[in-house]
């Protein structure tokens, strides 16, 4: 086993296991294009960044910039109750924001390791709308470039220094918070006890003199009437100025005073250790590929992919481009490992299906809170992890993403495709639907009641159904009737524009086999 | 026949042992945590996680070291004349009045300094500790799981059946309870509203045995258990009421065990149920600077002790008392010192609850001692191992067997006694509500009793297992307070003995093992 470029058959099943893997839901089109490209050029196509537009104002409370312009470098209100309503109406349009982007995204894995990101810092957003807005950009504009530099630039992050308490970490009283989880959650990762505060990585002397590294930084601006931003500020009488002593873990290292750099000659020790290369991959190999770390993967996959993390300077594209062109990763045993997200399955809902709601601004916000808050039910609250490890799907053993499901989400996950197909999820006077039939439209053959089911299966579900299961399907499509039948409907339907007597049995049939699909095991794996 | 009539009859017939509370005549009725009778004595555990290490020193205050306390956490300390005094050294942060008038009724424990060897002060490795209750890294499986497994090895597969048609474990909210983890499956299911029918689509397929496969039939079961179960719940909380006004509305965790009580007052035979409740992580602002009984911190208790009080007050008027037992626990207490930020860091050892009319209500265990100079980052250090307490409520509330409770654990168990009053079989036996302390247990040659005392003549001795008394040594006046009386067994051969106290306030017994 090792990370050779995959050099087996590229069609429709590799480039539709790239996508789920890489996507929020693909579509049936971008499924298709990416078949016809080389491999390599489809991965090289997913690794960008996206250009997005940043979040505007649409509720009353916002009361210092008109609707449809952005707060991100506003102020706020002085008078605190309109201080307050004025911060409410931001973070409800950032998460507006933040589901439109995943809604929209192209053909960039770039929400996809947004998210990763948000999940390995674990924040949880609160303080600051507009921190909240320059702390996912972080993320997301450098979800590709330099590991080493991303934690530095979340270290001094006002919403780092707020939600770890770094903000209040002086030489006067040190708070290790921070300092903890940069060893053990973000950077080198906690290995087994093997002595008293010796965790095999780092110790307890470690967590101590790193709290007091990073003393000496506070934010300031904070829901300002006069700042623009929450700022971070270095106040040098708040540094701790002792020289620091390291563990035998980082070879005894002493760091120096060196005022407001000094955080970075301490980052730039701990990246010394290879260990941290090898933690972040694993946890990229478990995002992307599976849970099940196997003697194999840890002795012959993660080692190769972090001497490329190490080879590239710590650069995480080049680490995506040899994992998601590997043999390994196309291997069959390997599909359909990973169970779905909430964000994977309302996402594959919406998206897979071109489902990309615009009524107007105000709906437009509800419509996106309303998917914000259906993820939320499903046990993901994407502005607010459930701890600083991130969700418990990607860490906790042995169960991992099973954790998603159990008896309360799996029908939040039913119920949301049930009203997405017939109903329609009403929202402000709007009903948030599928368009089945511009679905149905966009498939290779609609006509084809078995080249439809085809097509949807390769979308929605891993790998292939059992004959019957297809047959099961099928029969759902053409109402048991032979399969002529659907095409002479499809058939009369396409030349009946705008006539519902021939539309409306066309678009119910496909509600039901998608609901179908949706409530299918399968469909809950990607 | 009520159980403790049940009990008592078996007890009387052999009187021979006289004054052993636990383990003896209980077989038949043992193994109760798996035995699903439809009768009302199935007994129910509740469990309550306070998400995030909760700060034990301001939650049972040791008034008796206030003083250094203040030296070390000015910043947050509770003022003195706020706490909620439950004994001359010991109250409550003063928004814990539901569980102070608890305290005051016998129907709240607090197990002092529990922890556990080697205090890890990361939160997730800390509450993998605390949810598998074993320190082995390499352990996966929850305490309750391991215990759920060695009865049911093939679960999930071919569950709910006729023998068990309930869920072993239900965990209120969208999360299943790492508790209750097993080899193959989580044992505990998801319950956010149990008014709420559940008929979801049960797909067909086949498992190939690749990793897909095993997952697609995992979700297969998680659907047909939402079915399944999903609807015995719903029968049960159509069956069942909740007659306490005391839950508020805003109050989450209260409203999940109003939820709790209306299930088992509907008949659902379901054991365990898990609740949680996030935020105790106080690194800042734990306490307000204005006002130090104001802040974060306060809430918090504040939610735990009146959801608990309200449930306490339900089961009561649902007449439910004698089958439901509590305990919260949380991955670790806080540092003795509070940091600059009003609030307090990761620390070791913290108080955890007991409560119910069956548990053995009063302080178990001492105040931890707090030096007035202390090391950086110093905790509260461990005296009793949670373990031991997990060990304990098995074998005094579900009446599983010790031996089959030590292979659940990796370490030889200390048992306490913790819930077993309702178990107590003989009228001397009703009068023993404070719990006596042996240390340490197993001993070699010296052992130590801690008590907490009426004024008045004292007298201890050793009896063997028969009953029969192997040595009479302390016999004195003492005054009202904790004391300490030990005892040299170096000369005794190893064994079981029982430890024998008497006092006006009554006898305590407590089983000692003497190892060579």
């Amino acid at each position: 086993m090792s990370l050779t470029p995959y050099s087996g058959a590229w069609t429709k099943s590799e480039a539709a296991h790239l996508l789920r893997r890489t996507l929020f839901g693909p579509t049936h089109a971008q499924v298709t294009a990416v078949s016809q490209l080389t491999m390599a050029d489809a991965v090289n196509q997913l690794l960008n960044i996206e250009t997005v537009n940043p979040p505007v104002a649409f509720d009353a409370g916002e009361t210092i910039v008109s609707p449809g312009s952005t707060w991100v470098n506003a102020v706020y209100p002085s008078n605190p109750v309109a201080n307050q309503a004025c911060e409410v109406a931001r973070l409800k349009s950032l998460s507006y924001w933040l589901m439109y982007n995943i809604n929209s995204q192209g053909m960039s894995i770039n929400q996809k390791m947004m998210f990763f990101w948000q999940n390995h810092f674990g924040v949880a957003l609160s303080s600051d709308a507009r921190a909240a807005y320059t702390y996912f950009e972080l993320l997301r504009t450098s979800c590709l470039g330099n590991f080493k530099q991303l934690i530095k630039d979340v270290t001094l992050d006002p919403s780092m220094l707020l939600f770890l308490n770094g903000n209040t970490n002086s030489v006067q009283a040190p708070n290790e918070n921070y300092s903890r989880e940069l060893l053990e959650l973000f950077t080198i990762g906690k290995g087994d006890q093997i002595a008293s505060g010796d965790y095999s990585t780092y110790t307890e002397q470690d967590v101590s003199s790193g709290a007091k590294i990073l003393t000496g930084y506070v934010v300031q601006g904070l829901r300002s009437a006069t700042l623009t931003a929450a700022q971070t500020l270095y106040l040098a009488p708040l540094h701790d100025t002792s020289s620091k002593q390291l563990s035998y873990h980082f070879n005894n290292a002493v760091i120096a005073n060196n005022g407001a750099q000094e955080y970075s000659d301490y980052i730039d020790v701990i990246f010394s250790q290879d260990q941290v290369a090898h933690f972040i991959c694993t946890k990229l190999y478990r995002y992307f590929v599976n849970y099940d770390i196997t003697n194999a993967v840890e002795t012959l996959i993660i080692p190769e992919l972090a001497q490329t993390l190490i080879n590239n300077n710590y650069d995480i594209q080049p680490v995506l481009f040899e994992l998601l062109t590997s043999d390994h990763f196309y291997d069959v045993a390997l599909r359909g490992t990973i169970i779905r997200s909430p964000l994977e399955t309302v996402f594959t809902m919406l998206n897979s299906t071109e489902t990309i709601p615009n009524v107007n601004l105000t709906t437009n916000a509800n419509i996106y809170m309303t998917i914000y808050y259906a993820n939320q039910n499903m046990g993901l609250d994407y502005a607010a992890p459930p701890s600083v490890a991130g969700w418990t799907s990607y860490y906790q053993l042995p169960s991992f993403s099973r954790l998603w499901v159990n008896s309360t989400t799996i029908k939040f996950r039913f119920d949301m495709g049930q009203g997405l197909l017939f109903f329609g999820i009403p929202i402000n006077g709007y009903f948030l639907k599928i368009n089945t039939l511009n679905f149905l439209n966009n498939l290779s053959i609609p006509s084809d009641a078995d080249a439809v089911i085809y097509d949807m299966c390769e979308l929605f579900i891993p790998k292939a159904l059992e004959a019957s299961e297809h047959v099961g399907l099928v029969n759902v499509l053409t109402n048991f009737l032979p399969t002529f039948e659907w095409t002479l409907q499809y058939n009369d339907y396409l030349a009946n524009p705008g006539n519902a007597t021939f539309s409306d049995p066309v678009r119910q049939r496909v509600e039901l086999v998608m609901d179908r699909i949706f409530k299918m095991p399968q469909f809950q794996m990607i | 026949m009520k159980r403790r009539d049940f009990i008592k009859n078996v007890a009387l017939t052999t009187a021979s042992v006289p004054f052993v509370s636990n383990g003896f005549g209980m077989q038949a009725i043992g193994e109760k945590l798996f035995n699903f009778s439809t009768g009302a004595e199935d007994r129910v555990l509740v469990i309550i996680r306070l998400n995030g290490g909760n700060d034990g020193l301001n939650t049972a205050i040791p008034i008796d070291q206030y003083a250094n306390l203040m030296l070390h956490r000015p910043n947050i300390i509770i003022p003195q004349n706020q706490i909620l005094g439950l004994t001359p050294e010991l109250g409550l942060h003063p928004s814990m009045v539901g569980m102070k008038n608890l305290y005051n009724q016998g129907k709240l424990g607090i197990v002092q300094n529990v922890g556990y060897p080697e205090q890890n002060r990361s939160h997730f490795r800390s509450t993998d500790i605390w949810s598998t209750g074993s320190l082995d890294v390499n352990e996966t499986k929850g305490w309750l799981g391991r215990y759920f497994d060695s009865y049911n090895p093939n679960y999930p597969t071919n569950y709910p059946n006729a023998s068990y048609p309930d869920p072993f474990a239900i965990s209120m909210g969208s999360e299943v309870s790492a508790t209750c983890q097993g080899i193959a499956a989580n044992f505990s299911h998801a319950v956010s509203n149990p008014n709420n029918v559940y008929s979801l689509y049960e797909g067909g397929f086949v498992n190939d045995g690749s990793y897909y496969g095993n997952q697609v039939e995992y979700v297969a079961t998680i659907i047909g258990q939402t079915n399944n179960y999903g609807q015995v719940i719903n029968n049960a909380a159509n069956a069942g009421n909740n007659l306490s006004g005391m839950y508020d509305a805003a109050n989450s965790l209260a409203m999940q065990m109003k939820y709790v009580a209306q299930m088992i007052s509907g008949g659902l035979k379901t054991k365990v149920y898990v609740l949680s409740l996030g935020g105790f992580d106080t690194h800042d602002n734990q306490a307000d600077s204005n006002d130090l009984t104001l802040g974060a911190h306060k809430p918090l208790l504040k939610k735990v002790s009146d959801a608990i009080a309200a449930f306490q007050d339900d089961l009561s008027l649902l007449g439910l008392e004698d089958r439901v037992v509590g305990m919260t626990f949380s991955e670790f207490g806080r540092q003795i010192a509070s940091n600059a930020s009003l609030g307090t860091d990761h620390g070791d050892a913290a108080p955890l609850f007991l409560f119910g009319t069956c548990i053995n209500y009063g302080v178990i265990g001492p105040n931890p001692t707090i030096q007035s100079s202390i090391q950086d980052q110093a905790g509260v250090p461990m005296q009793i191992d949670f373990r031991d307490v997990y060990a304990s409520i098995l074998k005094d509330w579900f009446q599983v067997p010790s031996n089959q409770v030590q292979q659940l654990f990796s370490h030889p168990i200390q048992y306490y006694t913790l819930a077993g009053t309702c178990n107590v079989g003989i009228e001397e036996m009703a009068l023993k509500k404070d719990e006596m302390l042996l240390y340490p247990n197993p001993c070699t040659s010296y052992f130590t009793i801690r008590v907490l005392l009426e004024e008045g003549k004292t007298q201890a001795e050793l009896r063997d297992v028969n009953g029969a008394v192997v040595m009479s040594f302390f016999d004195q006046h003492l005054s009202s307070g904790l004391h300490e009386i030990p005892c040299d067994v170096s000369q005794l051969p190893a064994g079981n003995y029982f430890v024998v106290l008497r006092n006006k306030e009554g006898i305590r017994s407590h089983k000692l093992v003497k190892t060579k």
